[in-house]
């Protein structure tokens, strides 16, 4: 039978990407979740013993704050990157060719420049006597003493600034593919610009802002280069608290329970958002549709 | 500036192992410190030696300490500072010093080093001694104490920074409340997080490097700092001033040392004892401005910079001074309360 062939060349064809996935993530994961569950010894090694005091330390009553500061962060992050993205998306996949290249480019072009570098730049940006400090002051929106950097919303603006484009590149891609004569169509049957752009074109690409979403969210909460540079002693998030377990306090065990963590806040709304969808698409088959 | 020190350094590497180039030399592996060696003087040991001598960086020693812990291998000496050195020895990571290789131990001020974790170095061999303080720049700072009371400064506020390091900060607190710097008792800790927290609402950020260059460019008024890195910044900024707090701070030395798994550990310990020699100790000492506890090599140095008290200090500022010793299963005390300090309102 044609289809048991075209079961196995399936197969074969996913054995690179799905041993890399397996060699690279699940490994990996499966080894970080299982340290977890060791017990440290004080010199940085990891015992031979099991157990679940790790799990237990996590109810450190000074994790909730810092637990929520990265969730309010990476999901604040995350909306003003879609909501920005989305006109930025539909307007660039109106222009004609030509400029859609040349725009992209300017997306992709700082990227030729080092993260870090990109992040020390916002410090001398916002630095306490430079220009636009003191055009800040001049304005009168800010005072001489205040202060730019090392602070909380210091860090949000470098995190947004670091994944916009991120954001902006599937959005932009789902929207080019787009049909904008179904818009058009929506006018004709009386739909209202906002009406249309709000059930037409966001419907439209909605596996563009699933991809956003996931690429803005994921990295952001494992933030920890930004909140380290710019945030000042308030600003710690979940990925500071991990660099610490690890290197100040020597304790592998509990960074690993830390990083359970993050994976599972990841890992969890994408398997609940699989199996739905698993489960709608056997409905429809079963109902024929 | 610090940076183009860093890039001259780096240059200096760069042009060194383009002329060896194709000869296939022998190689010496560094961790050490950013900025914690004149260049010359390693330049001066690659051609006598016709080795190539590669550097490089940590920025802290637990960082140093997880990476060797973690199997790092290929490094033939590291500096780590002699509460970790200690540890590293326990956990059976560095190799004892042979002392029938090193002629010129005899220079090691034994005085000073019997105060010391190591005092007949077992396992490590003196480098520098550093002393933890507060650097400030005089033009912004009017009044100037030297204590560790002006972390309560208002005036101040969000100009200020403390090292991100967890023993220096709540030591410099407990120093404040007249306590020890190693302290496991569980009403001082808690004493001293109070202060910690007091202070933590005074200051922009806990740094290490970025504090340094902040104090330079006017970013920061008044930092928590080591002595030699406040001075490398005087030497180029003359608004800039350094003083160690009159309740006392810590002393910490950092060490040559060599891991068992060094592959080169002939040539590591010439360096060694290339870097004992006076004349070479001198150099390095007037590069990085700390003093090293070398009797032979301070009888060099001008009579200037041995009566800094910023680089030397009076007896009775010293007598207030701990070593820094790990913990070992008391470490948890200080992690807890640095998390309690950091998460804090």
């Amino acid at each position: 039978m044609p289809g048991i062939k075209n079961k196995r060349n399936e197969m074969l064809l996913t054995i690179p990407s799905a041993g890399w996935l397996i060699l690279f993530f699940i490994i990996p994961t499966v080894l970080v979740v299982a340290m977890a569950f060791r017990n440290a010894d004080p010199y940085g090694g990891i015992g031979n013993s099991w157990t679940l005091d790790t799990f237990r330390d996590l109810g450190n009553p000074d994790y909730p704050s810092i637990i929520w500061r990265t969730f309010w962060l990476s999901l604040v992050s995350t909306a003003v990157c879609i909501v920005t993205a989305i006109p930025a998306g539909y307007y660039i996949s109106r222009l004609s060719r030509r400029y859609q290249n040349i725009i992209l480019l300017l997306v992709i072009v700082p990227f030729w420049i080092n993260f870090l570098i990109r992040i020390f730049a916002w410090k001398v940006f916002l630095h306490p006597e430079g220009l636009f400090k003191q055009l800040l002051v001049m304005l009168h929106l800010s005072s001489p003493e205040s202060l730019l950097l090392y602070r909380t919303e210091a860090v949000l603006i470098v995190i947004i600034y670091s994944y916009l484009p991120f954001a902006l590149l599937p959005i932009y891609a789902a929207a080019e593919k787009f049909d904008h004569h179904l818009l058009e169509a929506a006018y004709d049957l009386g739909a209202s610009r906002l009406q249309a752009f709000m059930r037409v074109f966001i419907p439209g690409i909605r596996q563009g802002l699933l991809t956003a979403v996931i690429v803005v969210f994921i990295p952001a909460l494992g933030s920890y280069i930004i909140p380290d540079i710019v945030g000042g002693p308030s600003a710690e998030m979940i990925g500071n608290k991990i660099a610490q377990r690890t290197f100040v306090d020597r304790n592998l065990p509990h960074a690993s329970a830390l990083s359970a963590l993050l994976i599972l806040a990841v890992l969890l709304p994408a398997a609940i958002g699989m199996t739905r969808r698993f489960f709608k698409e056997k409905n429809s088959a079963s109902l024929g549709i | 500036m610090k940076k183009t020190m860093l890039f001259a350094v780096l240059c200096a590497f760069m042009a060194g192992s383009v002329s060896m180039c194709g000869k296939s030399k022998k190689e010496l592996h560094i961790y050490n410190w950013a900025d914690y060696m004149n260049p010359k003087v390693i330049e001066k040991f690659e051609k006598e030696n016709g080795c190539t001598v590669v550097m490089n960086y940590f920025d802290s020693n637990e960082a140093l300490y997880a990476k060797l812990k973690a199997g790092a291998q290929g490094y033939d000496i590291l500096f780590p500072s002699s509460y970790m050195s200690k540890i590293m020895y326990e956990q059976k990571m560095l190799s004892e010093i042979d002392r029938s290789k090193l002629k010129n131990l005899k220079n090691v001020d034994t005085g000073f080093i019997s105060r010391g974790l190591d005092p007949y170095m077992k396992y490590s061999v003196p480098y520098m001694v550093t002393y933890c303080g507060i650097a400030y720049n005089k033009k912004k700072v009017k009044n100037f104490r030297p204590s560790w009371s002006m972390y309560e400064r208002t005036d101040l506020k969000g100009r200020m920074t403390l090292l991100n390091d967890v023993r220096e900060v709540i030591g410099a607190a407990l120093k404040f409340n007249g306590f020890k710097y190693n302290t496991t008792d569980d009403m001082e800790l808690q004493k001293a997080g109070e202060t910690v927290i007091k202070w933590k609402k005074n200051i922009a950020k806990f740094d290490v490097d970025e504090a340094k260059r902040g104090l330079s460019s006017g970013e920061f008024y008044l930092i928590q700092a080591y002595n030699g890195d406040a001075l490398q910044i005087m030497d180029e900024n003359e608004d800039i001033g350094f003083a160690l707090p009159l309740e006392g701070t810590s002393i910490s030395q950092d060490d040559f040392v060599i891991p068992v798994n060094a592959r080169n550990p002939e040539l590591a310990y010439r360096f060694i004892d290339f870097m004992l020699e006076p004349v070479n100790s001198k150099d390095n000492m007037d590069f990085v401005y700390y003093l090293s506890p070398n009797k032979e090599a301070q009888k060099l140095m001008d009579s200037g910079f041995m009566t800094n008290p910023a680089i030397n200090p009076p007896k009775d500022v010293l007598l207030k001074c701990d070593f820094l010793i790990d913990l070992g299963e008391n470490n948890t005390k200080y992690s807890d309360l640095w998390d309690k300090i950091k998460s804090a309102k």
